[in-house]
């Protein structure tokens, strides 16, 4: 399986540094935390590798193939999957309608069969709606198949953007702030869920600010703040370090 | 039924076009593309399908098929300089072009006729063909529906970014869409130069371009039955409308208000979706229920 690298990647706006001399590594069968406080860039890093921000500096590879100048389908292609930290769902489509969309990249019949209803056509379709109930169970919205999307409660929300997401079985999960504004219980599902996928061989990078969340999932855990990494290493080392405190508490005694 | 087929023919017939118009405008707007090019892919087809009947003595359905083609090709080769267009700034754009192929008609005397157009078109079309190829275009759109196409057209029209963060390519599609929208539009106009004997550039104008928004408009955007309801109430208005004579305009203009503001996604729409909720909230109840059959052996 392949991992994910950073090579010292940058994004400026003018001469704001909106993300300077970022390293990092995401491997496969393991959760990568980032995090940072808000404005620290974590989005910001998630727009480079998934193809939405263009990087002034650097590059990004998978395997060694550089994903570093790709639109954004293109590097959905090439196995690197996302979610939105502000949920971004089709609110019309029923949930079964926006976990079937997650398997676009896997379609082989062509445009001429899907116009004239060939069979090949037919066996994506059914191919998809089989596995999307798998993964409808697997995440228990089995009973919201059929509800539009938009009239969700926020967490189940989260779950439809991660089964879209995961759908295609990607090599590389870029998961942005999959639990935020969930409960214990229900982030403590996901929970148990990235573990699973991780398991099964994917790199998952998780971004946060939330730091007890990922302290409890991730092997390796990288800090942004304003822009720069500032600590990276196991929970343990990063939560002691004077700069992450500082950086998530104020020096100022605030 | 021959005396109501009769009586009411040139109604149908015209109900029949709309409908046909009208797809070609809807698969650009499923798709998220904000196209009313539909008037010039018409005009295209139309023109075509005249010009190859009245100067050659090539087969009928063959002026149709290259009608259809030139159109299709024009739609494809329109979406590329548009591509990066999106919304109010999309229709501009292909309202320009509506204006660049009706100028061209206009000037193109030696060819095209000019202002006059151009008459004795063979009539070779009547209200049986229509209805077969209105069926054959239901056909494909039901298919484009269930397709993986169809996902794609509707992910993009709620959340460009949704779908090309799973991939989809969306420069590839709008090419798709335009191809589509082209290709019925230069059909539909093909069969209505050889049902209507004499076409002029004016019949592509703007009350064209109104007329089938219109349709999509009233009837809806994302469903096989919106410009069969919209081109239906087109077609039935005047009728209906007839003793208030020159107010029917005013009155179609008041039932337009009417539908946008109390069903936004159309008639056809907001049917389909009716009884999309009704099958939906029946599963609900049904597995409520179960549920609680359930709850009541595991506590008994």
């Amino acid at each position: 399986m392949p991992s994910l690298h950073l090579d010292n990647v940058a994004k400026h706006f003018g001469g704001l540094k909106a993300v300077d001399e970022v390293t990092m590594e995401v491997r496969p069968g393991e959760i990568t935390g980032l995090i940072g406080p808000n404005g620290a860039g974590k989005s910001t890093v998630v727009n480079m590798i998934s193809g939405v921000l263009a990087l002034t500096e650097g590059d990004i590879t998978v395997d060694g193939v550089s994903l570093a100048t790709d639109r954004a389908d293109v590097v959905a292609r090439k196995g690197v999957a996302r979610t939105f930290q502000n949920i971004r769902l089709l609110p019309e489509a029923t949930v079964l309608e926006n976990v079937l969309i997650g398997f676009h990249r896997r379609e082989e019949a062509s445009i001429l069969s899907q116009l004239l209803g060939l069979p090949s056509a037919r066996r994506d379709t059914q191919r998809f709606e089989e596995k999307a109930w798998d993964l409808l169970r697997r995440f228990r919205m089995e009973d919201y198949a059929e509800y539009e999307a938009g009239n969700l409660a926020y967490g189940h929300q989260r779950r439809v953007e991660m089964m879209r997401a995961i759908a295609a079985e990607p090599d590389i999960v870029l998961l942005d702030e999959p639990v935020a504004g969930m409960n214990d219980v229900e982030s403590d599902e996901l929970a148990t869920i990235f573990r699973e996928l991780a398991e099964s061989g994917m790199a998952l990078l998780l971004i946060e600010h939330n730091v007890g969340f990922v302290t409890r999932l991730c092997k390796q855990v990288y800090v942004l703040d304003s822009g720069r990494m500032i600590a990276s290493g196991s929970p343990e080392t990063v939560t002691s370090d004077p700069q992450v405190i500082a950086a998530y508490i104020g020096t100022s005694g605030h | 039924m021959m005396q109501f087929y009769l009586a009411y023919q040139p109604i149908i017939d015209f109900f029949l076009l709309s409908v046909g118009f009208g797809y070609s405008q809807q698969i650009a707007l499923r798709a998220g593309v904000f196209s009313i090019a539909t008037a010039g892919f018409a005009a295209l087809g139309s023109y075509c399908v005249a010009i190859l009947a009245t100067k050659t003595g090539i087969p009928i359905f063959l002026t149709v098929i290259l009608g259809t083609a030139l159109a299709a090709a024009v739609g494809g080769v329109l979406a590329l300089p548009l591509a990066r267009l999106r919304g109010a700034f999309q229709a501009i754009a292909t309202l320009a072009f509506v204006q660049i192929i009706l100028s061209l008609l206009l000037y193109g005397e030696g060819f095209t006729g000019g202002a006059l157009g151009i008459v004795g078109i063979p009539r070779e079309v009547n209200t049986w063909i229509l209805l077969a190829v209105v069926a054959v275009t239901m056909y494909v759109l039901w298919n484009i529906g269930r397709s993986g196409m169809g996902r794609v057209f509707n992910a993009l029209r709620q959340e460009e970014s949704v779908a090309s963060s799973l991939g989809v390519n969306i420069g590839k599609y709008h090419i798709i869409a335009f191809i589509l929208s082209g290709a019925l539009g230069g059909l539909f106009g093909g069969l209505q130069s050889l049902y209507t004997f004499q076409i002029e550039p004016h019949n592509y104008g703007f009350a064209f371009i109104v007329n089938i928004l219109t349709v999509v408009i009233l009837g809806g955007r994302t469903t096989l039955l919106g410009p069969i309801m919209g081109a239906l109430i087109m077609a039935l208005l005047p009728e209906i409308a007839r003793p208030l004579a020159e107010n029917r305009q005013a009155v179609n203009g008041v039932i337009l208000i009417l539908v946008i503001t109390f069903l936004p996604n159309g008639v056809g729409d907001e049917i389909v979706f009716w009884f999309r909720r009704r099958k939906q909230a029946r599963q609900q109840q049904k597995r409520a229920s179960e549920k609680e059959a359930r709850d009541a052996v595991s506590t008994s």
